[in-house]
């Protein structure tokens, strides 16, 4: 290989670090930082979260249960859907995976805008901050979904000006953040990383960065839309005076269906990071992962209305939204396939993150099973807004999102800490976690079938069994995140120090000291082929060649 | 490794530095679109939903006025053409003359759109029909795009006059021009569905 | 695979273990095909059974996805994990893509996709008619409300509650809609659905919008309706019956209404006897939904009623009658409709003679 000269960015001379406090941890303007913000404050909001879910399993743990009155049930409802969707999972996937590993993957000493991503973290705080004080004003109850009329009507909307405006600050800071890693993706790759030769995260990143920026945009148009209508009785849903409540439905949705790829296809970057490092063997159809994420992008824009098969559609729409949701399983289904191959004939290492990439797969395949269910009109005459819908969108959000999240975690801890979390702790959580979710969210698919609706604080007698049983899992599973939470203060106190490369992984950010420097590179390094061809020599020059490459575990 | 003083910008550097601007401007030009076409869909969708259009006792809004405006906002993109052009060259007083041409016409657009608000329309209030609803919305965030465009306009003259930009470094001019065609196309897409469709 | 090599690449435990797999997926797969969906959720229409079959298509072949996948997942971790004397940096085979493989595994989910997407879109007009062909069927309306349906008949005056009787074997047409009184936004109506599920029926109750759908029932018994979207504080106990009949019990229940209608003047209520125990129970069953045993100002949907026979401050009842035991139960039974919303009358609150009664007397007990 030889290494022709080449010509590296003007920019890339090195600034002097911040030496306050302020500069350095609060108003950081290093992408690192702001990752581990976004992490702390996300996490916050994922206990929180989490916390209204058990709630409301504590309501259903029987029918007629008077645990909570009916408003506070739709209130955690409604809250627990706002805040995992806006206030844990986008900015966990985006604004702190993205930021924390995107920079360094194309060998970047920071994102393009440095002041605009410091500005996207601390609109989630205020965004938090505006959703969660509509408790104390009457929140919102007509789910995340807020579907006109329901959610302007009183005494449930009284609080709906202040949900819009969270989620209208967290809609700006992603469409921020997406404009941000699109212009950092194109122009600022290492010399010699052309697209064919980003690690697969970036690739995912890039296109979700497009999502954020497209969809989320038409988010901030629909919420400003329905505060003008709550607000000022601007007509536009008000079915009395021409208004049309469907249409929400469409502006919404044309949003929100990009939003759960926006959840996911991060996600589906550290599994695709995660299967070579640990299986040791390049990651089989690399292109044809980067591609169907692309061709996953697109087609997100096309199928929004699957989620509106009841609402009255024509039959061209049906049959158009029908058709491309069933597309749409074809590049999904190509991912999956190509990561359970890669496992062929590897030499896999059974470590954490690769148990909760596993686990990743074999509950996400479900989701995905159940998602071609749903997409054929017909039959979702009888899944629709039941428990069945319920209990296929944790399967791609908790089974899919946040096992990746965790698999990320356990990944990256090393190089975003220097420390190692321990094994064994990993293992336990991964285990309960696994088998627990399952138990939680396998049940609710026949309660469905069988007939309950969804967002309801009572049901028929008949459900009361399986509701039981869902509700205790539902216990065990969130007290398995107690395991992680105490194994990253272990880490913290004992964990032993992790070195550069822990792994043995090939991406750049693997090349620099953990915890990555500021600036991450001394020197810009130059990318001479793709990332994963594990057993040959390392595809850089201009990096410390002092690095280990073997795992050190 | 590049250069060592990182207060002096070399020229490279400012090149690339305003090559991501450009194109993180442009992805901003291209979202604020989506919000344009979110409202945009939105009037479609009500008004091919309504029985009659425009609603019962709604008039239809006056197309002259509209037509003479639209001329003083494509004229002020001629104007921002050509005070560009003056920059490019560096001919500082054609620069200085027409951009104060195209403040003057995008004023003048303004004031135009709120004698249309205010006195030609006494039926169609923005809380009062679908039609309302969309016209006040749509041209309304069309007007505050505007005004964002005068004042952008302004502060750029006055940064002008004070010598910060060059003939080789306008960045922030660049932005303006740019913004200030993508608000004259946004209109032209408003004109037709309100006053021609 | 054309590269030569002493091991095959695909060796006899590859083979062994899809061999294991694919007997899994075939017992899954034949279950799939026997399962007796009806015995656990009766198949109470015309529509049932094709959209069963839509699903069990969906299971048929989504099951050896989920074997194989899950299965490759776990025989391939196992077999092939680093053993303890490998060295720490052993790498895996460098076959990095197969075009025929993945060729493969693009075509035929897509063509799956395709003769899924054909069979639901025969499917969907069984449901939703296309064409005036289901004019000539028996048209009903029904209409959502907070938080109860109501039934208009063809010939018959006055609507049904909450009760959907229908002849068995006869093409129904059901236009659904929702509508309240009020012609507001913040008290007018909202989004309902009509779900029967042993019907696999369901279809949103938009304001504003009439949805015909169609349907034969096909068995005779007592279903549930749910409101699946959600509609405000009572949508928890949104719930409806279909009553599915013989021609002869439907005739007679259709002349039993049309009686009913002739003559509206029914025997008045009687509160005597009423139980205040009974009444808390189902107070607390049915009216805490939108009223809390408080006084009026703390109000849900409705207000307080905890002082409702000697509050000085609200002498008279919505009806702008005195607040006596009879003209409280009055308004249990016609129901009252005030600035607040809407109160249901006593059939689309499920509510006996003997509730009422019960009711009464429990309210009275309240201070």
């Amino acid at each position: 290989m030889s290494v022709t000269h080449v010509e590296l960015p003007a920019s890339s001379h090195i600034h002097p670090p911040p030496d306050t406090f302020i500069k350095k941890y609060v108003f950081s303007l290093d992408h690192k930082v702001i990752a581990i913000q976004y992490f702390i404050t996300a996490g916050l909001f994922l206990v929180f979260a989490g916390l209204l879910a058990e709630l409301m399993r504590v309501q259903l743990m029987g029918p007629n249960n008077h645990v909570l009155s009916v408003a506070v049930f739709n209130q955690a409802y409604s809250l627990h859907g706002t805040a995992m969707v806006w206030l844990v999972g986008i900015p966990i996937v985006t604004g702190a995976f993205g930021n924390l590993i995107m920079p360094v993957q194309i060998g970047a000493r920071d994102v393009a805008f440095p002041w605009l991503n410091m500005l996207s973290f601390w609109m989630l705080p205020v965004a938090g901050i505006l959703v969660f004080a509509s408790l104390l004003f009457g929140a919102p109850q007509a789910g995340w979904t807020e579907y006109p009329p329901v959610s302007l009507q009183l005494p449930l909307g009284e609080s709906l000006s202040l949900w819009c405006a969270g989620v209208f600050v967290i809609g700006v800071s992603s469409t921020i953040t997406g404009l941000n890693f699109l212009v950092t993706i194109v122009k600022m790759r290492a010399p010699g990383m052309t697209y064919t030769r980003m690690p697969l995260f970036v690739w995912a990143t890039g296109v979700t960065a497009f999502l954020s920026m497209i969809a989320t945009a038409n988010l901030s148009a629909a919420l400003a839309g329905l505060f003008i209508q709550h607000n000022f009785g601007v007509p536009f849903y008000d079915v009395t005076r021409g208004g049309a409540p469907v249409l929400w439905q469409h502006v919404f949705w044309f949003y929100s269906h990009p939003a759960v790829y926006i959840l996911i296809l991060p996600a589906f970057g550290i599994v695709s990071e995660v299967i070579p490092t640990f299986v040791r063997r390049p990651i089989f159809g690399y292109k044809a992962i980067a591609y169907s994420s692309a061709a996953i992008g697109l087609l997100s824009f096309m199928v929004w209305a699957h989620h509106m098969f009841t609402s009255g559609l024509q039959h061209w729409e049906q049959l158009f939204f029908m058709l491309l949701t069933m597309v749409i399983a074809v590049p999904t289904g190509i991912k999956i396939f190509s990561w359970v191959t890669t496992l062929w004939r590897g030499k896999i290492r059974l470590d954490s993150p690769l148990l909760f990439v596993l686990g990743f797969l074999s509950t996400f395949t479900l989701g995905g099973i159940t998602g071609v269910m749903l997409a054929s009109v017909p039959a979702d005459a009888q899944e629709h807004a039941s428990y069945f819908v319920v209990a296929h969108i944790h399967y791609v959000l908790f089974g899919g999102t946040i096992f990746g999240i965790f698999a990320g975690l356990y990944y990256w801890w090393p190089k975003m800490t220097g420390r190692m979390l321990d094994e064994r702790l990993g293992k336990w959580h991964f285990w309960l976690m696994y088998i627990f979710f399952n138990l939680t969210f396998l049940p609710m698919h026949w309660a469905g079938l069988m007939g309950m609706p969804r967002r309801v604080a009572t049901y028929d007698p008949m459900f009361a069994g399986t509701n039981l049983f869902v509700s205790i899992s539902s216990f065990v599973l969130a007290a398995s995140i107690l395991i992680f939470i105490y194994n990253a203060y272990r880490s913290a106190r004992y964990g032993e120090p992790a070195g550069p490369n822990p792994w043995g992984a090939r991406t750049l950010e693997w090349m620099i000291p953990s915890p990555m420097p500021y600036y991450n590179f001394r020197d810009v390094p130059i990318v001479l082929s793709g990332p994963y061809d594990y057993g040959k020599p390392l595809p850089y020059a201009n990096i410390s060649q002092d690095l280990a490459m073997t795992p050190v575990r | 490794m590049a250069a060592a003083n990182a207060h002096a910008v070399s020229d490279a550097e400012y090149a690339e530095v305003s090559g991501h601007r450009l194109l993180g401007f442009l992805f901003f030009l291209i979202s604020d679109c989506v919000i344009f076409g979110n409202f945009i869909f939105s009037y479609l969708y009500l008004r091919n939903a309504a029985p009659l259009w425009p609603p019962v006792g709604i008039e239809r809004p006056y197309l002259y006025l509209a037509a003479v405006n639209s001329i003083v906002l494509f004229g002020s993109g001629a104007t921002m053409h050509y005070a560009m052009e003056g920059m490019r060259h560096d001919r500082r007083s054609q620069f200085i003359g027409y951009t104060l041409a195209t403040i003057v016409l995008g004023s003048m657009f303004l004031g135009g759109q709120a004698y249309e608000y205010t006195h030609l329309l006494p039926h169609t209030t923005w809380a009062g029909t679908t039609f309302g609803a969309s016209f006040y919305t749509l041209t309304g965030l069309h007007g505050f795009h505007v005004f964002i465009g005068v004042i952008f306009l302004i502060v750029v003259l006055l940064q002008t006059l004070r010598g910060t930009y060059t003939q080789e470094r306008h960045f922030g001019l660049t932005a303006a021009t740019l913004y200030w065609h993508f608000v004259d196309v946004i209109w032209v897409a408003l004109f037709f569905l309100f006053y021609i469709y | 695979m054309k590269l030569e090599q002493r091991e095959p690449l695909l060796d006899s435990g590859f083979w062994r273990a899809v061999a294991v797999m694919t007997v899994i997926s075939i017992v899954l797969m034949v279950g799939v095909v026997v399962f007796p969906v009806e015995k656990y959720l009766p198949e109470a229409a015309n529509i049932s059974k094709p959209i069963d079959d839509l699903f069990k298509f969906c299971a048929f072949f989504g099951a050896p996805i989920f074997v194989f996948i899950n299965g490759f997942l776990l025989y391939f971790s196992i077999r092939y994990r680093r053993r303890p004397d490998e060295p720490i940096d052993a790498v895996g085979s460098e076959i990095h893509e197969h075009h025929g493989l993945e060729v493969t595994w693009t075509i035929i989910p897509s063509l799956l996709m395709i003769v899924l997407a054909v069979l639901s879109y025969l499917v969907i007009p069984m449901y939703y008619p296309t064409n005036q062909a289901f004019a000539s069927a028996v048209t009903l309306e029904a209409i959502g409300h907070k938080f109860y349906y109501e039934f208009r008949y063809p010939g018959l005056k006055q609507s049904v509650m909450n009760e959907l009787h229908l002849p068995i074997g006869v093409p129904v047409t059901v236009d659904l809609t929702s509508a309240e009184d009020e012609q507001d936004v913040h008290n007018g109506a909202v989004i309902h659905s009509f779900w029967v599920p042993e019907f696999r029926v369901k279809q949103d109750m938009i304001p504003g919008i009439v949805i015909p759908i169609h349907f034969t029932p096909s068995e005779i018994g007592m279903y549930r309706i749910v409101c699946s979207e959600f509609c405000g504080l009572g949508h928890s106990h949104m719930w409806g019956k279909v009553i599915v009949q013989t021609r002869a019990e439907f005739d007679a229940w259709y002349a039993d209404q049309q009686r009913a209608a002739a003559s509206p003047i029914a025997a008045p209520l009687s509160l005597a006897g009423g139980n205040p125990s009974a009444g808390q129970t189902i107070f607390n069953a049915k009216c805490t939904v939108c009223h809390n045993a408080a006084p009026f100002a703390q109000r849900k949907v409705g207000p307080g009623l905890a002082q409702l026979f000697d509050d000085p401050d609200h002498p008279d009842l919505v009806t702008g009658k005195k607040a006596t035991p009879d003209n409280v139960a009055d308004i249990l039974e016609h129901g009252a409709h005030g600035d607040m919303g809407v109160m249901p009358n006593m059939q689309a609150n499920g509510l006996t003679p003997k509730d009422v009664a019960d009711l009464v007397a429990y309210l009275r007990t309240l201070r």
